[in-house]
């Protein structure tokens, strides 16, 4: 049973400490908005910020460039550095896109990115970071979803920046807007199944993608070179095939 | 202030100028959420009163040397618009009272927000009192706690704040403007209605022991009204989520 808790409200008497919570004088609080699942015993927040974890996935934009070292804009408090390599100094610009890995987080202080990767073009989205799970979706099926129907490039990073290229845009922000809105009630896939159906009218016919890059057979160079949804894709390969599959219009199949 | 020589008749039979009870608050609603670009943002209307608090944050703290490297610093501006008195308190720009409100709102939420988990942040609480008619700092409060809970900011408790006072030998809960201006006493609190702690208590004139009793309990028996209004406000954003979700299908 999932129930809405607030800061201050007691969530188990007995239970270990999970997640968003304090104890006090023997008792479990919850410290924020959040759905509280009964079930699970865990606690997902509703609202608030992102606290980075080694590993995450983020996208950022370069603020500074100093030697090898690039400041990295996370729209965080924190402070994040990206370490160029030794060879290639230079390569990235003030305002360019990357999508990171996070390799550190020094003394809490500093924030270290590894493993970048260039996003040229495309448009930059901020959405709300407690909401990126669910973007994502189980096993990146609602990102999937929307990459497929709308045929943008998606990548959605943990620090709740999103980056989309490509094909219909303004159905897939739609799309990751209403996503944001209604994070926490269940039946979300099927809904959104449909709204991108209902305005999948809009969807630019392949004929227009070619006169775009002059190329008809290959619809997207930069799909091909970054791969349709980034790191998101355990086998970027099979993606890339998904993808022209889904391009046919008429004839597409989502994987749940 | 008015002196207490020119004071008028503020109890009439039993009955405070407005008709309420000595112990009976004045309409109180909000909404959470109103604003796009706050993290966390409330309107409030407490009889007469209108309060927008919105809550940025936790950003990365300007000027530097501001910050705490080991927990968050909390920044707090109250104010009143231009228009929203015909009195004093209507000017613009940061008075002596503005600070002194800043202060102390800052200071009670620094007992409930978890700062350490935050360092070298900051979270701005910006209170804007766009009509005022007696008890703003209280109002100011109730709106920026439930703004801080819908920006998602760890905290204890969501706080709420209303002032009990002394009108000639009665307690009574919740001043209007005419009341503030001519009682003997005023004596605003912050609860953190968890455990009714107290997060905020002023005085302004003499309580004795009783009185402060009195009031204290007062202000603890209107707080759970309060306080259901909060949670009521903050749940309202994903109830009417929820609805919009329904008539989509």
């Amino acid at each position: 049973m999932k129930t809405i808790v607030m800061p201050g409200d007691v969530i188990e008497q007995t239970a270990e400490r999970i997640e968003n919570t304090y104890s006090e004088n023997g008792k479990l609080y919850s410290k924020i908005i959040g759905l509280y699942d009964s079930e699970k015993g865990s606690l997902v927040s509703l609202e608030g910020i992102w606290s980075p974890r080694v590993g995450d996935n983020v996208v950022g934009i370069i603020k500074s460039a100093r030697n090898a070292v690039y400041e990295v804009d996370l729209s965080f408090f924190l402070r994040s550095i990206l370490v160029g390599s030794k060879y290639d100094r230079h390569i990235h610009k003030p305002g360019d896109v990357i999508e990171a890995t996070i390799k550190d987080v020094e003394d809490r202080k500093t924030v270290v990115l590894t493993a970048e990767r260039v996003l040229h073009g495309g448009t930059v989205l901020n959405v709300k970071p407690t909401k990126v799970p669910r973007i994502i979706g189980k096993a990146n099926t609602m990102v999937k979803q929307i990459s497929d129907m709308t045929r943008c490039n998606i990548i959605v990073g943990k620090n709740g920046i999103v980056w989309i290229k490509g094909g219909n845009v303004a159905l897939a922000t739609a799309a990751i807007r209403q996503i944001e809105d209604e994070a926490h009630t269940s039946g979300l896939t099927e809904r959104i199944k449909k709204m991108l159906e209902d305005g999948g009218g809009s969807m630019p016919e392949p004929v227009q993608e070619a006169d775009k890059y002059g190329n008809a057979e290959t619809p997207d160079n930069d799909m091909r070179r970054n791969g349709p949804h980034g790191s998101y894709n355990k086998d970027r390969n099979a993606e890339v095939k998904g993808y022209t599959a889904a391009s046919d219009n008429t004839d597409i199949e989502i994987e749940k | 202030m008015a002196s207490k020589a020119d004071r008028p008749e503020l109890i009439i039979k039993g009955k405070r100028l407005d008709g309420r009870a000595f112990n009976e608050l004045r309409p109180i609603k909000i909404e959470a959420g109103v604003l796009k670009n706050a993290a966390g943002s409330a309107r409030l209307e407490w009889g007469d009163n209108r309060v927008l608090a919105a809550v940025f944050g936790p950003i990365e703290c300007q000027p530097k040397h501001t910050s705490d490297p080991a927990k968050a610093v909390i920044k707090c501006k109250y104010s009143m618009a231009p228009f929203s008195s015909i009195g004093e308190h209507g000017r613009t720009g940061p008075n002596r009272r503005a600070i002194e409100i800043s202060k102390v709102t800052k200071e009670a939420f620094e007992n409930v927000v978890f700062l350490n988990e935050y360092p070298g942040s900051e979270i701005d609480i910006f209170i804007e009192v766009l009509q005022s008619d007696g008890g703003t700092r209280c109002a100011g409060i109730t709106a920026a706690a439930v703004a801080m809970a819908n920006a998602g900011i760890h905290m204890k408790d969501v706080m709420y704040a209303v002032s009990a006072g002394k009108v000639g030998n009665e307690m009574l809960l919740d001043f209007n403007m005419i009341e503030d201006n001519y009682s003997d006493s005023d004596m605003p609190m912050a609860i953190s209605p968890k455990d009714n702690s107290v997060l905020l208590l002023q005085m302004d004139g003499n309580n004795s022991k009783e009185e402060l009793k009195k009031g204290m309990e007062m202000v603890l028996e209107a707080g759970k009204k309060i306080s259901k209004i909060q949670r009521d406000a903050l749940l309202e954003v994903y109830r009417k989520a929820e609805a919009n979700a329904e008539k989509g299908v």
